[in-house]
């Protein structure tokens, strides 16, 4: 400490170091939240079902997506990344997991939201084997923390099904 | 938000050397000589209780706002006020300045010339 640079870079050297422990317990101070998610998903209309030229099926689905997710939202929460995925079993794979909408909430106040859309992403399937097929639909969600540890978590809503013919 | 904190630290920082070099007096700020034992000492220990005090009340603000922002921006000033105390070599860390001796008076003691005696004294003087 026995010179101005010397000190300046002490001060700037500890400074860093208190910041990397505070925001390590801000981090912590997430674990200290308890989330109570809920959603709602709804086919609304099986729009098409048709077989692909190259042999694969794929399906365009109307979805009605309404969730309240504002119990995820911390004051170290910078955005949820909420994304909707169809998951089904066919011979040839155990778990087919296609994800269907994607979206961004930036802040607590758009995380209560109702949303009618055509599926964002194409649900095609490797092979042939959407016909009669059922599915669950997945609501999934990344909580990205502005420091530490992302959380991650879903709900699944099962008792969907494919129609029985190409549309 | 680091970035932000440490350009606020060299904006004060530049402040602070002008200022300095305005200070020739040795009323005023002293760089001409380095801070005493007693005031290093000091000023080691007033950066860590300031910036810690800082740290605490930053966190404890930020988190009952629910307010990450306001948890940096009250830390950022508490890095500033720290600068502000013990980087410039303020009179208070020289209270106890080390007496050393007069050239005079070093003349009239000269430096042993054997060895072994030379090896004693350098050890004495730690």
């Amino acid at each position: 400490m026995h010179s101005f640079l010397y000190r300046a870079n002490a001060v700037l050297t500890f400074s860093v170091m208190v910041l990397a422990a505070i925001c390590a317990m801000a981090s912590f101070s997430d674990y200290l939240n308890v989330p109570s998610p809920t959603a709602h998903l709804k086919v609304v209309n099986i729009n098409w079902l048709q077989k692909q030229p190259n042999g694969n099926d794929e399906v365009s689905l109307k979805l009605d997506i309404s969730a309240d997710l504002q119990s995820l939202f911390t004051w170290n929460a910078k955005q949820v990344f909420v994304f909707v995925a169809a998951e089904y079993a066919t011979s040839q794979n155990a778990l087919n997991q296609v994800s269907l909408w994607d979206g961004i909430i930036p802040s607590k106040e758009h995380a209560k939201f109702t949303i009618q859309t055509n599926n964002k992403y194409r649900f095609i399937d490797q092979g042939s084997n959407l016909r009669g097929k059922d599915f669950n639909l997945t609501l999934h969600w990344h909580v990205m923390p502005k420091t530490g540890k992302m959380f991650v978590d879903k709900i699944v809503i099962t008792g969907y099904r494919l129609p029985e013919t190409y549309i | 938000m680091i970035l932000m904190v440490s350009s606020n630290f060299f904006v004060i920082l530049k402040h602070l050397i002008c200022f300095c070099s305005v200070q020739t007096k040795q009323i005023g700020l002293s760089h001409t000589l380095p801070m005493d034992w007693q005031g290093q000492k000091l000023a080691e220990l007033l950066m860590q209780i300031i910036l810690g005090v800082f740290a605490v009340a930053a966190f404890v603000a930020g988190y009952s706002m629910g307010s990450f922002q306001t948890m940096l921006l009250i830390y950022a000033g508490g890095v500033g006020v720290t600068t502000l105390f013990i980087v410039p070599n303020w009179p208070f860390f020289n209270r106890h300045p080390l007496n050393w001796l007069d050239p005079v008076e070093v003349e009239r003691h000269p430096k042993p010339q054997a060895l072994t005696s030379k090896k004693k004294s350098s050890s004495k003087h730690k």
